[in-house]
């Protein structure tokens, strides 16, 4: 390690050199005046002898030094003088850096956390994940979760594992009776030997025993998240052993989990965990684990040391093939992933959309980039006789351009510090796009991952847009430069200049028609009737059955709250459902009707159904098209009345009037009492769907429906305030105005218009100021020119239409091509869109206006600049 | 290697070094003087010399270098090995001389 004292050294080694070369000469003039020289003749020739003094001691120094790290340094500082220097440059090129650069670090924070962040669990290469896989299903579909029975039997039977675990993809919201009160909390579904197979140790209390999870356990028992036991139970220690009491039932506090270990699901941050024993109960699903039928377990298995990916596809196929299945025909494969955070089925859909947002700031970037170019290439020529005179003291061509990337790179650098800066702060704007009703919490942090990405991509971008302006720095003719001659002939362009000008319009045109043909379809997807009318109505869910209502004490509830909500003076109508149209969940049921013959191996037509009560359409805005709404006498049982909507009569009953007519659900004869017109029931974009409504019965989970009338203002205070003077610990849930609700099926849309429309308009921003500045650039340059021409009397408006002409000339170049290429980009759109073709015409036009407007804008002035020109300073100036 | 050649018989500074160089080559090598120094600098830190600010014989304030141990066996390898090359350039240049011999 002797390089360290050396540089503290350093400063005396000079010294002394600079001592010794100096008696040295001395030593050698007194010895050529004893040899009879004068002393200013022996001191010439002493210094004639020695050679040339400050290059020797710069060579002498030189070998204590590591040059290039050295001269570098001194690049970087003088680069830091020259951009300190021209302060107007250095904010412009900086500031479009840190918009291109925070973007994509922003966009790639979000990657970095759906694609590459790993689940905290211990050894993830030795983890896999199970699913089913149907080969003759397509898509996502063709990816199944294990039901129960399919999970002991991998669990019991395999060979190639060691341990076999399973969790449940949904978070469940559960009721927790909290001193008095409800609260909702969330919970995770796993196996009892979860935690032990994936290798997280509670850092509080244990995991799960095997017979917490044996079905019928006497001991229900959870484990709480590490968040939850902080922030919620104070995070004390004597929390292990409490009771908590979930959906009415105690459970036992028997762990708490690390706080780093937030599940192995993407965006769950479930409370607690609790085992599958308990399932049937949280879930209300009395059948669930012997049911073979549901799947809705994720597998996770720890393959044993020697067995490969090979044998244990192989081992789990053997008992794959064992499951029960709809058809004996198409046994069922099994299909293994890493375990990640987005299981692999998802991810190339998460990389689709992750990956357009990736291309469109990478455009963002693009522009930014040639920006600086532009700038740095016009300073360039600003700076030829500073380049000139350092080539003529003898910097060699690749000093020079050492030099010129230096100070590019410090750009960069900065912009990239800034870019981080940046996305740090738009990063909780990006996850407010996320409608709250999502029942996900979602956790994007910039981490080692983000900071190596920023500062590659930012080294990157330096040399980039360093490379052209330096290589062309030093192809300068000296003579001239240093003379310092104005070009006064004609208009002498850099076309590379010209080129990044045009590359800038074309790429913002095409990111502007992404971002607006994203915008005219959002637009188109509000504007979708789903079928029932959207605004005056709010919902919110119920759940009275957590608390262990009896069926009567529960019709009572609803009977109740319904009068009551109903008498609210601002309230037209109310009503109850089994579930939302538009939402996660859906029920279908087998129908049979004469005369059609169902799909073979299944009992009848599965249709879409929705159990509700009367007023429901009333409240949701549906119209009736012929027959009438179901009545409070209609939900007594032994009446079967049904409601189909027009899709479902156009499949059985064409062309007829099918109210009165009589049909089978699930083996029980129903009437048709009303018919109302199709709506959307999955999504904004399905096709009309067949639909029936039933009365509801006894609900256990419901959907309250209010429709107040039109200007009385929000009622949701109202209907809270109700539900807690009937029962406090009744919970409701998600209470929201129907159109905060319909965020949810527009998530994706509108995610994608409001990033493409910030991107457009930060491009746009860019491009604006890159234009002006070549224009500028051109202007400062001719002034002698113009000057001269406006002597020789040309007017204003000549030149004005001059400068003008040249800048809108390169516009309509980048137009042209932009037009081109956004025929071709936007077709990767066309998933995305609602309601418009990628190649609307209109859009296109309007776009190009949108942009040749601004641009036109941006060009006139530095062209009123130069048309205000005073010939006889500009002239004199020479 | 002259540098350390001439070290080896005496400890000198600069200056000496310069003029007991050009003596001993009977002024054929005439270079800049102050190209020493350099060389000085890579073998000071090379640590094949070492340096010592000391009063000379004319009494003045000189730096003078003296041969390290390490110095000395990097001597014998260069001499050796320069002797081996300069016998196979005269071998090249010479080739009658040696197969008379």
């Amino acid at each position: 390690m002797d390089w360290l004292p050396s540089i503290f050294r350093r400063r005396s080694l000079y010294k002394d050199l600079a001592e010794e070369m100096r008696e040295h000469l001395e030593e050698r003039t007194q010895q050529l005046e004893r040899e009879g020289l004068s002393r200013k003749n022996a001191q010439r020739a002493a210094r004639r002898a020695f050679g040339n003094h400050a290059l020797l001691e710069e060579r002498s120094r030189e070998v204590w030094q590591w040059p290039t790290l050295e001269s570098i340094w001194a690049d970087v500082k003088y680069a830091q003088r020259q951009l300190r220097k021209s302060p107007g440059f250095t904010v412009t090129v900086i500031l479009s850096l840190t918009l291109g650069l925070g973007a994509n670090t922003t966009i790639f924070t979000l990657v970095n956390a759906l694609l590459f962040v790993q689940p905290a669990v211990s050894d993830a290469s030795s983890l896999v994940e199970v699913l089913l896989f149907n080969p003759k299903a397509a898509g996502l579909e063709s990816h199944l979760s294990l039901s129960y029975p399919s999970y002991i039997l991998f669990r019991d039977h395999n060979h190639t594992l060691s341990g076999f675990a399973a969790f449940d993809g949904d978070p469940h919201v559960v009721s927790w009776h909290n001193s008095g009160y409800g609260q909702m909390v969330h919970g995770q579904i796993v196996s009892g030997n979860f935690f032990s197979v994936i290798g997280v140790r509670p850092i509080l209390g244990r995991e799960f025993t095997a017979d917490e999870d044996r079905a019928g356990t006497e001991h229900p028992a959870v484990v709480l998240s590490y968040a939850f036991w902080k922030n919620r139970l104070g995070g004390d220690s004597s929390a292990i052993g409490r009771t908590m009491i979930l959906n009415g039932t105690g459970f036992t506090i028997v762990g708490v989990a690390p706080g780093n270990f937030n599940g192995v699901l993407i965006a769950s941050h479930p409370d607690f965990w609790a085992p599958t024993a308990m399932a049937p109960m949280l879930m209300r699903e009395p059948k669930l684990l012997s049911s073979g039928n549901t799947y809705w377990l994720f597998g996770v298995g720890r393959k044993k040391q020697d067995a490969s990916k090979f044998q244990m596809k192989a081992d789990l196929s053997v008992l794959a093939h064992t499951i029960p299945h709809r058809d004996p025909n198409e046994p069922m494969e099994v299909s293994l992933f890493p375990l990640q955070l987005v299981p692999t089925p998802l991810r190339g859909y998460v990389a689709a959309f992750t990956g357009m947002l990736m291309a469109a700031v990478g455009l963002v970037l693009l522009i930014a980039c040639a920006n600086a170019a532009s700038l740095l290439l016009g300073r360039a020529i600003v700076r030829r006789r500073e380049l000139a005179v350092r080539t003529a003291l003898g910097a060699s061509r690749s000093r020079i351009i050492r030099q010129t990337l230096t100070e590019s790179l410090l750009l960069s650098l900065v912009g990239g510090a800034l870019g981080l800066v940046l996305a740090s702060l738009s990063i909780p704007l990006l996850l407010s796009l996320k409608p709250a009703s999502l029942p996900f919490t979602f956790e994007v942090a910039l981490d080692w991952r983000v900071y190596s990405f920023a500062l590659a991509l930012s080294l990157f971008a330096g040399i980039i847009f360093g490379i052209a302006p330096a290589m062309r720095s030093p192809r300068l003719e000296l003579v001239s430069a240093l003379k310092d001659e104005t070009q006064i002939a004609g208009p002498r362009r850099s076309w590379l200049r010209d080129s990044i000008v045009v590359l800038q319009i074309t790429v913002c045109l095409v990111l502007l028609i992404s971002a607006g043909l994203c915008v005219r379809s959002l637009l188109n997807a509000r504007s979708i009737d789903p079928g029932f009318i959207t605004h005056d109505v709010v919902i919110a869910q119920l759940d009275p059955d957590s608390l262990g209502y009896t069926d009567s004490q529960k019709q009572a509830f609803y009977q109740h709250l319904l009068d009551r909500v109903r008498a609210l003076p601002g309230v037209s109508s109310a009503s109850l459902t089994s579930y939302l149209p538009l939402g996660t969940e859906r029920i279908m049921q087998p129908v049979t009707v004469d005369g059609f013959t169902p799909p073979p191996s299944q009992e009848g037509f599965y249709i879409q159904t929705a159990n509700v009560a009367p007023s429901y359409f009333a409240a949701m805005g549906i119209s009736l098209l012929s027959g009438r709404d179901f009545t409070q006498s209609d939900i007594d049982p032994g009446v079967r009345p049904v409601v189909i909507n027009q899709a479902m009569a156009n499949q059985f009953w064409p062309k007829q009037n099918p109210v009165g007519r009589h049909f089978k659900v699930n083996k029980d004869t129903v009437e048709i009492v009303g018919l109302v017109p199709t709506g959307k029931y999955r999504n904004l974009s399905e096709d009309p769907t067949p639909f029936m409504y039933r009365p509801i019965n006894i609900a256990s989970r419901a959907s309250l429906v209010v429709r107040s009338r039109p200007g009385a203002g929000s009622t949701l205070d109202e209907i809270r305030q109700i539900v807690f003077k009937l029962d406090p610990n009744v919970v409701p849930e998600d209470m929201e105005s129907v159109s905060q609700y319909m965020a949810l099926p527009l998530f994706a849309a509108h995610t994608t218009g409001v990033l493409l429309s910030a991107f457009g308009a930060v491009a746009l921003l860019i491009a604006t100021i890159g234009l002006s500045g070549v224009v500028s650039y051109s202007v400062s340059q001719r002034t002698n020119e113009i000057g001269v021409r406006m002597a020789l009397g040309a007017n204003r408006r000549t030149v004005l239409a001059q400068v003008l002409r040249q800048g809108m000339r390169l516009t309509v170049i980048g137009i042209a091509m932009g037009l081109a290429l956004s025929f071709a980009v936007t077709r990767l759109l066309a998933g995305l869109l609602y309601g418009i073709k990628p190649g609307d015409l209109l859009t296109y036009l309007a776009v190009s206006l949108l942009l040749a407007a601004v641009a036109f804008v941006s060009c006139y002035f530095p062209a009123h600049r130069a048309a205000s020109i005073d010939p006889m300073q500009a002239l004199r100036a020479e | 290697m002259m540098i350390l050649e001439s070290l080896r018989r005496q400890p000198a500074h600069g200056y000496a070094l310069v003029q007991h160089i050009q003596q001993r080559s009977n002024n054929l090598l005439q270079v800049e003087e102050g190209s020493l120094y350099p060389a000085l600098q890579r073998l000071l830190k090379a640590k094949l010399v070492k340096a010592e600010w000391g009063v000379s014989s004319t009494n003045r304030r000189v730096r003078t270098y003296q041969i390290t141990a390490i110095g000395l066996r990097h001597l014998e390898k260069e001499i050796s090995s320069f002797e081996r090359m300069f016998e196979g350039i005269s071998l090249v240049l010479n080739p009658a001389e040696t197969t008379n011999n």
